[in-house]
């Protein structure tokens, strides 16, 4: 065991690991997506692929990347100088777009740990440009990449490149984001050889198991603080964008001394459409909310997740079986987990809990050919946008902010415009969206993007009929609507939509806003 | 021309407003402190500047130049007490200030905020009018909405106004239009195609706002000293974030550039001062009470454009300083997961560290070092403050039961706690060392470390070891470097253009667009009264592969695509020859040379350092209490060389050499300590 001074100082050391890895991944990579939005994390694991650190990045991919690393050691010899890739949702991965490799780190010829970074590219092929498509089956979604070594014995894999390269629409880019994703991994490794020159693997291991307990630790405190009890909450997601019918979310937790069962039995089972979440996914959202509570500076590791026992069917919505789609589960499901998991939260410990965010990430791809150039070539844009925060007891909701699971950066207005055929026409809060309530929701935002050229637009978003809850007798936030401004026409798009676009075209996304907390005063 | 005159370097901190006199006759130094008047700064400053009357000799000798680094712009940025002001931007994108890049700042925080925007949505304006990527106006400026605008920023008793209209960097005649209208009616008027032309409009939006904010505040304060000087022919200069220095009328209308002028003073203190020792390559270390300031220097002071003031982005090009929130002061306490934590609470100066017997009674960084010998109470700030070891150590075993922790052999349940708490203190400073260097792709290895805070002295050496560095430079004067520093400052003027070319534009292309940067370069640099021939053109291109959305900057020269791949190489680790290349920005800088002052010498003497010792005493060294010498600072002359372990007293700083670390005194009476590396 170690004492509390070593306990703090292999915190920070592991830390800085996986930070230092996330600098070299957003430095080194191509893509707005990855080095601008900032859509990744890099994480650091033990011999076994429990998380021991996280650079504080994206909090979808918070619970979910052990998985990857423990699919990768299921599946795979691994050998010094190997580097494994995946994205499969059924083997270790969330949805395609997010890219994980996984590098070992041997200290004589033995596994000491593995490091891990996942980042989202902005095309993995399928059916629409941007690989965030309105898809019945995994098969449209883009390429699936089981477990593989793209890199062996320090030689890179040509061919397993060569394939994926060729099922994408931005080969370019992806090369180039991948080669980020592998010096990433490589400065993770060359820092842990230098800890174990300097500590020994013994220590090293040691105080990868201690850091576990620690986290461990802390959340049986903030548990056994909460008070025991059933608590139940529901919340629904407009439609899977296939059939018309709200899909239900639903869990009970139950708290008893320092252990908690989250219970999604009661949601519905799988749908036709993307909107299915992996049990990653559905992990990922539980840690998250757990992890707020707990208050700042706790090392987010696979410690934080022991005390807690998360019940997902398979077969549901919660936990899709091959081969559902799923690439909309990552981003906009896992908005409505932590939704119902907050406004179950919110019974057991009302003075902490915020009234509902947004819920959803609006995310919008666009893609086609830009004919600004000559030849003409190959664009695929990816954004989410934000929208209102949920009031806080004693405190409003912020506007326009990305919430809960996800906390990509917006692209800047004169960036997008240089990179793609677009103009931004308005980008504004939507004023008036949040939820009254004795604290103000926060609002959404409105953000319209004229197209220059023809282009084919792909929109998975919520809340578009539903709403943002209030709590303690706030109102709820604004629903959100998509528009497309035609011919001085306005049509209404749905939530889940995808069009061919005529150049003139003006998207608008208009997001919802946060519910209110406490009654309005009149 | 040699006529006694002096040289006289400012700088206001929270405590004290530090002078620094160089008489230019004699080639003597007179430093001396005053208590701030942080209500009224310039108070302080005239009190100084008539004390130094009696404080040199020849006080008659009229002042050549001041060299001011100024808070006053920082804290009415930080407190928010800048002037009433709005933004006007384009039609449709008012609230981009409130948008910012969307993001959270905490995010696994319920109730944490992004700072507010300087500037309210109220305050907030559209104009009609579009330009595009290229430049080309899509819409023209609808000059008709001009008098209503006028008339709503005075109905809001508005004082300053920033502007940024999208793409006004490609296409400025829209902004200045408004300027002109508006530089009538009486506003203090910033326009983003002035203050920052470069691309990503939040980020510039920002810039421009701070600006705005800030540059009435300053300019008040200006006006106030140059009316109260006593000689209308001293050159008043005004020290820069950029680590140069610019005349105050200059400074008057950008004031921006002045938002970190203090700490960049003493990065030019400390890196001048290094450089006269020979030692080109330093990593700045200040570490003070409440926070610890790093910074790095390659032959060069490093500049960042991606600065935060307040939580708000600065992209004008500042001293690359990166802050922690660890001190001297830093508490140390035990949490609930068992592990021990030092800040980012901290005792600051009021209550302060439990042993200043102040009221304060949480266990410091500070206590630490008494509780280990490694403070001589009597000669802490030059006696002035008495150190209470008794109440330190209690603290420190109290701290120890809390952990729970096993005395080390030898040592007693307060030194291991001591001990431990250093440990930690040392790992958050090591972590930020990491990030100014290696996470910039510098190896610390290849570097000095320059430590110049008060608290740092005690903490160098050792954090030299742990990075493997092999020399920790402690200059002369430590406490009063930056205003030093400031004396020494060039004169900076930073200069940068969008141009979004693409990579095989000729450098012939590029040569012309720079034509105009490097004239207006030259001028300006004149216009300080800097000589052509000792002005200085550096040109630089920032540059990434087509679909990247990060640049790095490379020395413009006719091979400059090949630069560009070297550095991606040296910084990432990765290039890509076949790939196509941009060209974002070009920068420039245009530096005139400063005759610094020249440095205090003396000739090297006998190594014997018995003159300077104070006393034995017994200090917990690694792990193991030892008894040994105690040297007084102030008492070492050149040539003076010790082997720890030892302890350096100084008036305003503490220096721990461990066993093997040797320490020589050089001509300058800088300490230069070679670190004993396993």
């Amino acid at each position: 065991m170690l004492d509390p001074i070593q306990l703090e100082v292999f915190k920070h050391l592991f830390a800085s690991v996986a930070e230092e890895m996330g600098v070299a991944l957003r430095r080194s990579s191509y893509s707005p997506n990855i080095k601008e939005r900032r859509d990744f994390s890099c994480a650091l694991f033990d011999s076994v692929g429990e998380m021991v650190a996280q650079a504080a990045h994206m909090p979808v991919h918070l619970g979910a990347m052990p998985l990857s690393v423990q699919a990768c050691r299921e599946i795979m010899e691994i050998s010094p100088g190997d580097v494994a890739i995946l994205n499969d949702p059924y083997c270790g991965g969330t949805h395609l777009p997010d890219i994980t490799l996984v590098t070992p780190i041997f200290a004589d010829l033995h596994v000491l740990g593995f490091v891990a970074n996942r980042a989202h590219h902005s095309d993995v092929g399928g059916m629409s440009p941007g690989s965030m498509p309105l898809s019945q089956e995994i098969y449209q979604e883009g390429i699936i990449i089981p477990p593989l070594k793209l890199v062996e014995g320090g030689h890179l894999n040509q061919g397993v490149l060569d394939l994926l390269l060729a099922n994408v629409r931005t080969a370019h880019e992806r090369a180039g984001d991948l080669h980020a994703q592998m010096a990433a991994n490589n400065k993770g490794v060359d820092r842990m050889t230098e800890l174990v020159a300097r500590y020994g693997q013994d220590e090293i291991s040691a105080a990868m198991q201690d850091l576990l307990i620690y986290s461990e630790t802390m959340t049986r405190r903030l548990i056994t603080a909460l008070p025991d009890g059933a608590f139940r909450f529901q919340d629904v997601m407009d439609n899977d964008g296939i059939d018309d019918a709200p899909i239900t979310i639903a869990v009970t937790i139950t708290i008893q001394g320092d252990e908690v069962r989250v219970d999604f039995s009661d949601s519905s089972p799988q749908s036709t459409g993307s909107i299915n979440a992996t049990s990653a996914v559905t992990t990922a959202a539980v840690m998250y909310a757990f992890r707020c509570l707990m208050g700042l500076d706790v090392p987010s590791n696979s410690g934080c997740l022991s005390p807690i026992d998360v019940i997902a069917p398979e077969g549901s919505v919660v936990n899709a079986r091959h081969p559902s789609a799923v690439a909309g589960g990552n981003v906009e499901t896992s908005q409505r987990i932590t939704d119902v998991l907050l406004g179950a939260l919110a019974q057991a410990c009302p003075e902490r809990v915020p009234a509902a965010s947004q819920g959803t990430m609006n995310n919008l791809t666009i893609g086609g050919l830009d004919h600004r150039t000559h030849p003409p070539h190959l664009f695929a844009y990816y954004e989410t946008v934000g929208g209102g925060m949920g009031a806080r007891p004693g405190k409003a909701g912020a506007d326009a902010i990305h919430t809960h699971m996800t906390n990509t950066l917006n692209t800047p207005i004169e960036a997008l415009e240089y990179a793609y055929p677009f103009q931004v026409r308005r980008y504004a809060v939507r004023r008036g969206s949040g939820g009254k309530g004795l604290y103000q929701g926060g609002d959404g935002i409105i953000r319209d993007i004229e197209l220059l050229n023809s282009a084919q637009v792909t929109i998975l978003s919520d809340r578009r009929q539903s709403t943002p809850y209030g709590l303690a007798g706030g109102e709820p936030g604004k629903a959100g609507r998509n528009l497309l401004l035609r011919d001085e026409e306005t049509q209404v798009l749905s939530g889940k939509t995808s069009l061919e676009a005529r150049a003139g075209d003006i998207i608008s996304i208009r997001t919802p806003g946060g519910g209110g907390h406490g009654f309005p005063e009149n | 021309m040699h006529q006694p005159a002096l040289r006289i370097g400012i700088d206001i901190g929270g405590t004290f407003t530090d002078f620094v006199v160089f008489d230019q006759s004699r080639g003597h130094y007179y430093t001396f402190k005053i208590l701030s008047t942080p209500r009224a700064p310039e108070e302080a400053v005239l009190d100084g500047l008539s004390k130094s009357d009696d404080q040199i000799p020849d006080a008659q000798s009229p002042i050549e130049s001041i060299v001011h680094g100024s808070t006053v712009a920082t804290n009415a940025l930080i407190e928010r007490k800048g002037a009433r002001t709005a933004l006007v931007t384009t039609f449709g994108f008012r609230d981009i200030l409130t948008i910012g890049r969307q993001n959270r700042v905490q995010i696994y925080d319920f109730f944490s905020d992004r700072p507010p925007p300087l500037i309210s949505s109220e305050d907030c304006f559209e104009i009609t009018e579009r330009v595009d990527c290229n430049g080309k106006v899509l819409t023209p400026l609808n000059e008709g909405e001009i008098p209503s605008l006028v008339k709503s920023l005075s109905t809001r008793n508005i004082e300053s106004v920033a502007i940024n209209l999208l793409f006004s960097f490609q296409y400025p005649a829209h902004e200045q239009q408004i300027v002109t209208a508006l530089r009538e009616t009486g506003f203090f008027v910033s326009a983003s195609s002035e203050i920052l032309p470069e691309f990503r409009e939040y980020e510039r939006a920002s810039t421009t706002a701070i600006n705005a904010y800030v540059t009435p505040i300053l300019n008040r304060y200006i006006g106030n000293l140059e009316s109260a000087l006593r000689e209308t022919s001293t050159d008043f200069r005004i020290m820069q974030s950029n680590g140069g220095s610019i005349r105050a009328s200059q400074a008057r209308t950008e004031a921006v550039r002045s938002i970190l002028s203090g700490p960049a003073g003493g990065v030019v203190g400390a890196l001048y001062t290094a450089q006269a020792a020979g030692f080109n390559n330093v990593i700045t270390f200040d570490m003070g009470g409440t926070s610890t300031d790093v910074s790095l220097s390659e032959g060069e002071i490093q500049v960042t454009t991606e600065a935060e003031v307040g939580g708000l982005p600065l992209r004008i090009p500042v001293v690359d300083i990166h802050t922690v929130g660890a001190g001297g002061g830093s508490i140390a306490h035990i949490d609930a997961g068992g592990a021990l934590r030092v800040g980012p609470q901290s005792a600051g100066a009021d209550p302060g560290p439990v042993c200043y017997d102040r009221g304060g009674c949480e266990p410091t960084v500070t206590d630490a070092n008494v509780a280990l010998g490694r403070l001589a109470p009597e000669h802490f700030l030059d006696g002035n403050m008495k150190l209470d070891v008794g109440a330190a150590t209690d603290a420190m075993e109290k701290l120890s039961g809390h952990a729970g922790l096993i005395p080390s052999p030898g040592l007693t349940h307060a030194q291991t706690a001591a001990l431990g708490v250093i440990e930690v203190a040392n790992a958050h400073m090591q972590r930020a060392l990491r990030v100014i260097s290696v996470e910039r792709g510098f190896d610390p290895r290849d570097f000095t470390l320059g430590s110049f805070g008060g608290a740092g002295g005690l903490h160098a050496c050792n954090l030299a070891r742990e990075l493997g560095m092999q020399q920790v430079f402690v200059p002369r004067g430590a406490s009063t470097l930056s205003a030093f520093g400031m004396l020494t400052a060039d004169v900076i003027k930073d200069y940068v253009q969008t141009v979004m070319l693409p990579g095989d534009s000729s450098y012939e292309e590029l040569e012309r667009l720079a034509a105009q940067m490097v004239k207006r370069g030259q001028r300006e640099v004149q216009a300080e009264g800097v000589p052509r021939n000792l002005t200085t053109i550096k040109r630089d291109l920032d540059m990434r592969y087509r679909g990247q959305s990060y640049e790095i900057s490379v020395p413009m020269t006719p091979n400059f695509i090949q630069e560009f791949h070297n550095a991606h190489d040296k910084v990432y680790g990765h290039s890509d020859a076949a790939a196509q290349v941009e060209i974002v920005n070009v920068r420039l800088r245009a530096i005139g040379a400063i005759v610094p002052p020249s440095l205090p010498k003396s000739n090297v003497g006998p190594s014997n350092p018995a003159a300077a010792l104070l006393e034995y005493k017994r200090v917990v060294v690694t792990h193991a209490l030892v008894k040994i010498p105690f040297f007084l600072g102030g008492k070492l002359r050149p040539g003076h060389a010790i082997t720890g372990p030892a302890m350096i007293v100084q008036p305003d700083t503490t220096i721990f050499l461990s066993e093997g670390d040797s320490v020589t005194v050089d001509e300058h009476f800088n300490l230069v300590i070679r670190i004993a590396l396993s």
